[in-house]
């Protein structure tokens, strides 16, 4: 093509992007329905957990739908909800370009997806395209101390979760048969850093001791060296968050190297279905995933039922928290009154309500106070073992015998 | 004549560019716009050592990445944003002629390779020393709007592009060519080879880091293991072979097909935006490899030559 003919090219489909830029339309009609946008990771390292997070959006939704919608009375009528779901595969930076998109669609609010890396980047997205933003599955605190007003999490954070392993260890094992050796295996990135950090504070005040501690990059696919470090140094409880492939891997190794501690405590990467596929080295891990159908709030058993009919096992830990976000979501747009953002945002903040994940209300900086409870795998089943009223088993103590 | 048109067409190209951000207020539009600036921006830099020099890359992700760590920290702390990108550039520019002294002795695959395991090793350390995402903060979140990062990204791409252009027209950028095209004889016409290889690998580095700079003050999230993670480096190698290595047109037509395709098959065909850039990256490798450009120059070719045998046909 000689450069004439190119330059007659751009110039043309230049004026041709230029002429067919959108303009922005106006409709004062009244919705079909009510917009909500969800990036949940569906393939990626935290597709596992994902997958529970869409299932507890999916199930609310129906469930909300089925019996009428939700009342908006700026329309004096109630209209559905049509949740937007994309996959972000695990990547942060997806999340931000999808929250983009989803802005664009006109949502009235996000629901995150799995994670601290992903909802990171997501309560950004939310801060500035000023939208409320709600997400489980992250027990990140430093997210809540950015000083961010639209992202709330009824979840438990990082201080929850270092306090509350301590507690029951003390409360459900007599002094001197506890494990009070830790050793710490810590995620490189700033969650990691922020549960590591705070169970190094939280263990001598419950009369533990941190005998080793060390980080490592996510993706590692060799943990000999830490096994190993940690069996010298006599480790009995393993705190540990890594992600479910760094998990599998993590454990995997573990049982190839006969090292299985009295105590294991896998936050995030135990709570997908398939750590059972791990068998004997994975079983009598503990999990901290914020829910389980055994606490008995209102509204868990349609659900749980839905979950055991096409899954074949009770509501995995996550799907539960997400089906509140829902539930929250709904009531706040019901109470403004309005799809109008901001009005919502506020009436979720404003937040008193009964749901499947217990009642929830939202402190100034959008955490929930929540009760933490950890959960134990035996036999393949998620035993909830904290708080010890509502508990389904016993704990199975030492977990390497 | 042509090259009043040709010329005549950049400046439109850069009017419609210019005026987008004013004529719309799409955020969708504008963030696809500032991709594809940036890319082309990242493409073109890289076609200085690849196209122009022959040196094919493998590590261009850790220039763009210290564009933007350099940058970012720089202008969150306070500093001036020009102040920020030009310490950026400079230092980019410094440690590419650093590594680029042993680096570039290598030859063909083993640079490539070499390129690409300083690369990785940069991306993993960055990754441990900066485990936390980089988000602006929240004052500045509340009162982003795109047309700053939108001309910031604009800026970079013509600059490189315009680099680009002076290059390829210079002494030095013939000396690049001659090197890519045969070392040894370059050598023996007096082309100081390491010189010239040195020269395209820092200024290649120096426009990068430009790039990167305009990535850092778009972004308002991300972890700063990002930008130095391979997949900068891949994207911008496939849309430079895509459009036409060695051209200057050739980056920024695979920039815009990439972005706008790779979201458009994002939209409708969830998952299949890499699988599909990657069967086209074989294709074009091996039917087309002058990529685009050439493409678009087989067929003007082809409708020239039907149209004389048409001409030819009424007049007999």
């Amino acid at each position: 093509m000689s450069k004439a003919r190119f330059g007659a090219l751009v110039a043309a489909v230049s004026l041709l992007v230029a002429g067919t830029v959108p303009v922005a339309a106006q409709d004062a009609e009244i919705p079909e329905s009510i917009k909500v946008g969800a990036v949940v990771p569906l393939t990626g390292p935290f597709a596992g957990g994902g997958a529970q997070v869409e299932r507890g959006y999916r199930y609310a939704i129906d469930a909300i739908n089925e019996a009428g919608g939700v009342y908006v009375e700026e329309y004096g009528t109630s209209l559905p909800l049509e949740l937007d779901l994309r996959d972000d595969e695990s990547d942060p930076n997806r999340t931000t370009a999808i929250l983009e998109d989803l802005n664009g669609e006109g949502v009235v609010a996000y629901l995150g997806g799995f994670g601290s890396p992903l909802h990171a980047a997501g309560t950004v997205i939310a801060e500035k395209n000023q939208i409320p933003y709600m997400g489980v599955a992250t027990a990140l605190q430093a997210l809540h101390e950015n000083g961010y007003r639209y992202y709330f999490s009824p979840f438990p954070k990082s201080p929850d979760i270092a306090v509350s392993v301590f507690e029951m260890l003390n409360a459900l094992l007599p002094e001197g048969e506890r494990p009070t050796r830790v050793g710490i295996f810590q995620e490189s990135t700033d969650w990691g850093e922020e549960l590591g950090a705070a169970w190094t504070e939280q263990a001598p005040n419950y009369g533990y001791e941190v005998v080793f501690h060390e980080k490592y990059t996510p993706g590692t696919t060799d943990f000999s060296d830490l096994i190993f470090k940690a069996q010298e140094a006599g480790v009995q409880a393993l705190l540990s968050l890594p992600t479910p492939p760094d998990g599998f891997a993590l454990f995997k190794q573990m049982g190839e190297l006969g090292w299985k501690p009295e105590f294991s405590l896998v936050v995030r990467a135990a709570d997908v279905p398939t750590w059972n596929d791990l068998g004997d080295v994975g079983d009598g891990v503990f999990l901290s995933a914020g829910w389980h159908p055994a606490l008995g709030f209102e509204g868990i058993e349609p659900m749980n039922q839905r979950h055991i009919d096409e899954q074949g096992r009770p509501a995995d830990p996550v799907v539960g928290g997400s089906y509140s976000l829902v539930q929250i979501l709904a009531d706040s747009i019901e109470r403004a009154g309005t799809l109008d953002r901001e009005a919502i945002r506020d009436a979720m903040a404003a937040t008193d309500l009964d749901t499947v994940a217990g009642h929830i209300t939202f402190r100034e900086d959008g955490t929930s106070p929540i009760e933490n409870p950890l959960m134990q795998r035996q036999d393949g089943a998620v035993q909830l073992i904290w708080p010890a009223e509502a508990a389904t088993a016993e704990i199975r103590y030492p977990a390497n015998e | 004549m042509r090259r009043n048109v040709s010329v005549a067409a950049w400046f439109v190209l850069l009017a419609v560019c210019i005026v987008l951000p004013f004529s719309s207020e799409d955020s969708q539009v504008l963030t696809i716009a500032i991709q594809t600036f940036i890319l082309t921006a990242l493409a073109s830099s890289w076609n200085i050592i690849g196209g122009f020099a022959g040196q094919i890359s493998l590590g261009h992700a850790a220039f763009f990445g210290m564009g933007t760590i350099i940058t970012r920290e720089l202008w969150l702390s306070g500093a001036p944003l020009p102040l920020s990108l030009a310490a950026a550039i400079v230092a980019t520019a410094l440690f590419a002629l650093i590594i680029g002294v042993p680096m570039l002795r290598f030859r063909g695959i083993y640079f490539s390779i070499g390129t690409l395991a300083l690369a990785v090793a940069i991306s993993l350390t960055i990754g441990n020393l900066f485990p936390g995402i980089t988000s602006m903060p929240v004052e500045a979140l509340r009162a982003y709007t795109f047309t700053d990062p939108y001309f910031l990204a604009l800026g970079a791409a013509v600059t490189t592009v315009a680099v680009a252009m002076l290059l390829r027209r210079s002494v030095v950028g013939l000396g690049m060519m001659a090197v890519r095209d045969d070392e040894a004889a370059a050598g023996a016409v007096g082309v100081d080879v390491l010189a010239h290889k040195l020269a395209a690998f820092a200024i290649s580095a120096a426009l990068a880091a430009l790039a990167g700079g305009a990535f850092a003050f778009f972004s308002v999230s991300y972890y700063p293991s990002y930008p130095f993670t391979a997949v900068w480096s891949f994207e911008t190698i496939l849309v430079t072979f895509v459009g036409g290595i060695g051209t200057i047109v050739g980056p920024i037509a695979g920039s815009a097909f990439f972005v706008i395709g790779r979201d458009t098959i994002a939209a409708n065909f969830e998952g299949f935006q890499v699988i599909g850039f990657g069967v086209l990256f074989i294709v074009v490798v091996l039917l087309v490899p002058g990529g685009m450009v050439e493409g678009a120059q087989r067929i003007g070719a082809w409708v020239v030559k039907q149209g004389q045998g048409r001409k030819r046909d009424v007049e007999g």
